[in-house]
């Protein structure tokens, strides 16, 4: 294929990329570094009241010409980044010249910062965590189910596949729904456990709550890692496995050294795409706890700008974000980047 | 594995059997007491037996005007679709025949887009939309939802074109067609079954979105997931068993899905893995 025409045919999925991809990327960026605020004026305000002419003063937001407010835009460096790591919470953003931070420390200005600082922190330990122990369970359960089907009863695979695809495809938000509804208080499971004793509040304290986002992870990913390694065990070359039982070998053995080699490039296949969604975990946080004991960095990007309403330091948050998926996913784009060279 | 011993049967089926159950628990149980009143969908002792009861459905889709929140899905899916599947085929395609070193870092690039999380990109998505005045439209949500689909699609297609013989398109090109022709006439209609497995995936995107939808849209325009929202925070107990009814009104049509395009399902997700 010619260069002008792969142009003209990839030129509309490019463009489109590009404007809503791309280009919003280097705003963040651009955004993460600035800051913009109402511009305030102090008036006199009278009034007549019975009891004589009362005089107050006040700040009220500049209007322009067409009514609208005005903003005063300036560069901020990396205050916000500051902010969202909690390297220095009283900000300078608000509070005029950066006060000197081992001052205010001083002062015993720390009780807020103790809340407010790390919040990146917080949600990138969680996000790692939820992602580094969904995926062993995601793999090995996984792995189970592929094998179960594969030596059942024919019959049985395709209703079995059937079903087991539904949390997969289920929009996540109503599983996530589902989930809580299922352990909430007088919901099913604190109902079966209270068989056996135990009695959990599932959403009030930070390490149940924690487990279901954990626990639902798994629950939404492992159709996919079976699908894919069911597909995987049926190309097993099975002159291997029979040489393999001539030669003695137990089923453990054979699937060791038979199985697992071949499945290999599955696996990887799916590390990565767990990880590309787990670093993205965002349904269950804002179902399961509504931010209160724990978040993930996408959960935060989204709070802070729709509950505390600030595009700039939301930015700053999902430039962070952004860094952190690159370190998370350049040993595996590396890979792909070696196999498709050669592939292309 | 002819030869397998009667306990290992029982620990495959058993574990099966477990699963299935662990699967479908969440939603067989939601949709049980959609069906009844706050009080016997949560009650203490719990009851496996219970009134029936529609009015959690009569209020969400009649009162509520859910089914204004079912149309909005349907347009913004089936625009999302359409769309997604023209721009991606296109270039799709031409990743598929093109030796050049551009189409290699293309697809690097999509690579590293499809890992990008949503929520990064809204601060900007607010900024521009507001002052272009467009957020809250039905299309800025679709094309936002085609573009984030785009890196997906377009490595989803070109893994079905690679396996279409260069022959085919060599061959009309030959006989006088433009590239284009070429592309319409003879490669999409071999094309058909790639093309329904990629669409459905980008259908599960678009419909299952729930991020995007509820960040860029509001009130009348919110798509189903959008609109029960509310119910994750719901205090009241009848918006609760509202969102109970919505969560299952949601996953109906994804369970028809299923069972209609099981094949193509699993096609999909095993073509990625295979060509990497």
């Amino acid at each position: 294929m010619k260069t002008k025409s792969f142009l003209q045919f990839v030129g509309p999925s490019v463009v489109m990329m590009m404007l809503l991809l791309a280009a919003p990327l280097v705003i963040t960026f651009y955004l993460s570094v600035r800051n913009c605020a109402m511009e305030m004026e102090t008036v006199k305000v009278e009034e007549s009241t019975p009891f004589g002419l009362k005089e107050t003063i006040t700040q009220r937001a500049k209007l322009d010409a067409s009514g609208k407010a005005v903003q005063s835009c300036k560069f901020v460096g990396l205050d916000y980044y500051r902010k969202v790591l909690g390297l220095d919470d009283a900000s300078p953003l608000q509070d005029g010249p950066p006060p000197d931070s081992t001052a205010s420390a001083a002062k015993g200005i720390p009780a807020v910062s103790e809340k407010a600082g790390n919040e990146f922190l917080g949600a990138l330990r969680f996000t790692l965590v939820y992602t580094f122990v969904t995926l062993p369970f995601v793999l090995v359960i996984g792995f189970l189910l592929a094998l179960g089907v594969n030596s059942a009863n024919p019959k049985l695979k395709g209703a079995f596949i059937t079903a087991s695809l539904l949390p997969f495809i289920i929009t996540p938000v109503v599983a996530a729904l589902s989930i809580k509804w299922l352990f909430r208080d007088n919901g099913l499971v604190p109902y079966l456990l209270s068989f056996l004793d135990i009695q959990v509040f599932w959403m009030a304290q930070a390490w149940s709550a924690r487990m279901l986002i954990i626990v639902y992870g798994i629950w939404h990913v492992v159709p996919f890692a079976f699908i894919v390694l069911y597909a995987g065990l049926q190309g097993v070359p099975q002159d291997a496995l029979e040489a393999a039982t001539i030669d003695g070998a137990t089923r453990w053995q054979k699937l060791r050294y038979v199985t697992l080699p071949h499945l290999a490039p599955l696996i990887v296949f799916i590390t990565l795409i767990h990880m590309m969604d787990a670093y993205r975990v965002f349904e269950p946080v804002i179902v399961l706890t509504q931010g209160a004991f724990t978040t993930s960095v996408q959960y935060l990007t989204y709070h802070i700008l729709l509950q505390e309403n600030n595009p700039f330091k939301a930015s700053a948050a999902a430039v962070l974000t952004l860094i952190g998926i690159v370190f998370l996913l350049i040993p595996l784009l590396v890979k792909t980047w070696r196999e498709q060279k050669k592939g292309v | 594995m002819n030869k397998k011993s009667v306990p290992l049967s029982v620990l495959i089926y058993g574990g099966l059997a477990f699963w299935l159950v662990i699967a479908s628990l969440p939603i067989v149980w939601t949709a049980v007491i959609s069906f009844r009143q706050y009080i016997d969908a949560f009650s203490s002792p719990l009851k496996w037996v219970a009134p029936f009861t529609m009015e959690n459905y009569s209020r969400l889709w009649i009162d509520k005007g859910f089914y204004r929140n079912f149309l909005n899905t349907a347009l913004v899916t089936v625009f999302t679709v359409t769309i997604s599947l023209t721009v991606g085929c296109l270039a799709g395609y031409a990743l598929s025949r093109y030796r050049g070193s551009m189409g290699f870092w293309l697809l690097m690039i999509a690579l590293m887009f499809r890992a990008i999380p949503h929520s990064s990109l809204l601060p900007s998505f607010f900024t521009i939309f507001d002052a272009l005045g467009i957020r809250n439209t039905y299309f800025t949500l679709i094309f936002v939802l085609v573009a984030i689909n785009q890196p997906f699609t377009i490595w989803m297609l070109r893994s079905f074109f690679v396996n279409i013989p260069n022959e085919l398109d060599e061959a009309a090109l030959v006989d006088g067609c433009t590239r284009f022709q070429a592309f319409r006439r003879v490669i999409i209609p071999v094309m058909w079954p790639g093309v329904v497995t990629t669409g459905l995936f980008s259908f599960l995107l678009a419909y299952n979105d729930f991020l995007l939808s509820s960040a860029l849209t509001n009130a009348e325009k919110m798509t189903m997931p959008a609109a029960i929202a509310n119910s994750i925070t719901a205090e009241s107990e009848a918006l609760l068993m509202q969102g109970v009814a919505g969560a299952v009104s949601i996953t109906i049509p994804l369970i028809i899905l299923v069972i209609i395009f099981q094949k193509q399902i699993v096609g999909g997700l095993t073509q990625g893995a295979v060509k990497g």
